[in-house]
């Protein structure tokens, strides 16, 4: 070792001498013993409150009882005692009250709760104090044996350290904060873009397989919403499943390439109501021309989000896919959700970091090619 | 004429150094005496608030007395119960006073400590220059 001695290295024996050690536990040991002398003292006031109310409470039974009265100190002379329902208590400092055999008891009892409460008391301060005896008698073993104590300054990690430490937290704390952000902007903004991609899609993928797709698949759509509330409930497997038949049998399979099924990342839940929604809007709103810009815009900044938000976003948008595509079923998704964005993300791909929540979309594009 | 001068030197700062223990010894007693009066005390307010406890429970009609030497005296239990009160605002006061006394003797105690320490150090490094010389 070059460098100069980091630490030191006392031994614990002349630290703490184990004599003095042991002094300690002694004391303490000494005070255990005392406290639980107390203890056994309020054990037995406990004892005889407690006969003394058996007693009380037996006495009102007759109206008298024969009895040898104390007379002096050895003497005893034959009585009785009589008004066996009547009181005189203690309640100490001096003062008497005039009590019946129930009321006593209540007293009593309540005399009785006090004494219980002290010995627990005393019973958690000999706990404590039980403990630290053990520690000294360890540390008096500890400096028997010989056991030394190594200190070394950690001053001159400490600062870059604790930079570093503390700055890494620091964006940590950031990006979990920026990520929630994001996430929450995403929602808002896919709530926005479903809305708007429900009436843009009419512009967006007005083309002719979609307006088959449409035409032919619009009872089914009726019949797999449904399906599709009952199997919010099936596992995740099944739901796989529908996707990768779906492409099969899509006629609007041979949708242009770049189009790729918009998949709404909001909960499964809320898909049932929205398509609801979108038919009504299909079948009875003319499509309205909303502006093509706002929607990539929408959509680029929703997939910025999930470059940014990766940590939890792709695993729940996974989910999602699975989920809402099977909900919408093939021709749901074909109807309804398609809209042309794939040159924005493949832009946001190629522009900005890979985005891993693409992962999923990109899969998907290739089962469709 | 040097050493009888430092060795009555010597004998002066022991002298000092007895009377100062004395005086310590005599603070240490102070104190666990007060210690003893407060535990006394304070085992006296438990007992005057339980009796208060209890007065507050009894009836407005209920008969109290009070025992006054060999005697018990009867008492209203409005009386009592402003007796009892007074009694543990007095035993509470003179709770605190004792600690402050208690406070006061500990820190004379220390500064004592602190001088005794001083003189035993000053005794020491003057056996040791008498050693060397």
């Amino acid at each position: 070792m070059s460098n100069p001695v980091k630490g030191t290295v006392t031994s614990l024996s002349s630290l703490y001498s184990p004599e003095d050690a042991q002094k300690a536990s002694i004391r303490v040991q000494e005070t255990i013993t005392e406290h639980q002398k107390n203890i056994q003292q309020l054990q037995t006031f406990l004892n005889e409150n407690n006969t003394l109310i058996n007693l009380v409470k037996k006495l009102p039974d007759k109206l008298n009882h024969d009895i040898m009265v104390p007379f002096g100190k050895a003497a005893f002379f034959p009585g009785k005692l009589i008004h066996t329902n009547e009181f005189m208590v203690l309640l100490g400092e001096g003062y008497y009250a005039d009590r019946t055999s129930k009321q006593t008891v209540e007293i009593l009892k309540r005399r009785g709760k006090d004494l219980e409460s002290q010995i627990e008391n005393l019973n958690g301060i000999i706990k404590d104090l039980k403990f630290e005896a053990s520690f000294f008698d360890e540390t008096a073993t500890e400096a028997a044996e010989g056991i030394v104590e190594i200190r070394e300054d950690y001053v001159e990690e400490t600062p870059n350290e604790d930079k570093a430490t503390t700055a890494g937290e620091d964006d940590f704390a950031r990006i979990l904060s920026r990520m929630e952000e994001l996430e929450k902007e995403e929602l808002e903004n896919e709530e926005l873009e479903s809305e708007v991609a429900e009436e843009g899609e009419d512009l967006d993928t007005a083309d002719l397989s979609h307006l088959m797709s449409r035409t032919s698949f619009e009872t089914e759509v009726k019949s797999s919403e449904v399906e599709a509330k009952n199997e919010h409930s099936t596992s995740q497997i099944s739901l796989r499943n529908d996707t990768q038949q779906d492409p099969k049998d899509s006629p609007a399979f041979p949708v242009s390439k770049d189009s790729y099924v918009k998949v709404p990342t909001l909960s499964g839940s809320e898909a049932p109501p929205r398509l609801v929604e979108h038919n009504k809007s299909k079948n009875s709103l003319p499509p309205t021309p909303v502006s093509k810009n706002e929607v990539s815009t929408l959509a680029s900044s929703s997939s910025n989000d999930r470059s940014n938000a990766s940590a939890i976003a792709p695993v729940s948008k996974e989910v999602s896919n699975h989920g809402s595509s099977s909900t919408n079923d093939s021709s749901k998704a074909f109807t309804g959700s398609i809209v042309e964005r794939t040159h924005n993300i493949e832009n946001n791909q190629k522009g900005q970091t890979p985005a891993p929540a693409s992962k999923p979309v990109s899969r998907f594009k290739m089962q469709r090619r | 004429m040097a050493s009888s001068s430092s060795s009555s030197a010597a004998r002066d700062l022991q002298k000092d150094l007895e009377a100062k223990a004395n005086d310590l010894s005599k603070i240490q007693k102070d104190i666990s005496k007060n210690h003893q009066v407060r535990k006394k005390y304070t085992i006296q307010l438990g007992e005057n608030e339980l009796v208060l406890k209890e007065l507050d429970l009894l009836n407005e009609d209920a008969n109290v007395y009070k025992l006054i030497g060999p005697v018990l005296v009867k008492q209203d239990l409005a009386e009592a119960n402003a007796n009892v009160k007074k009694r543990i605002e007095y035993i509470s006061a003179e709770l605190k006073r004792l600690d402050s006394t208690v406070q006061d003797l500990e820190e004379k105690q220390n500064s004592k400590k602190e001088a005794i320490f001083k003189l035993q150090q000053r005794i020491q490094s003057l056996q040791a220059g008498k050693a060397k010389a």
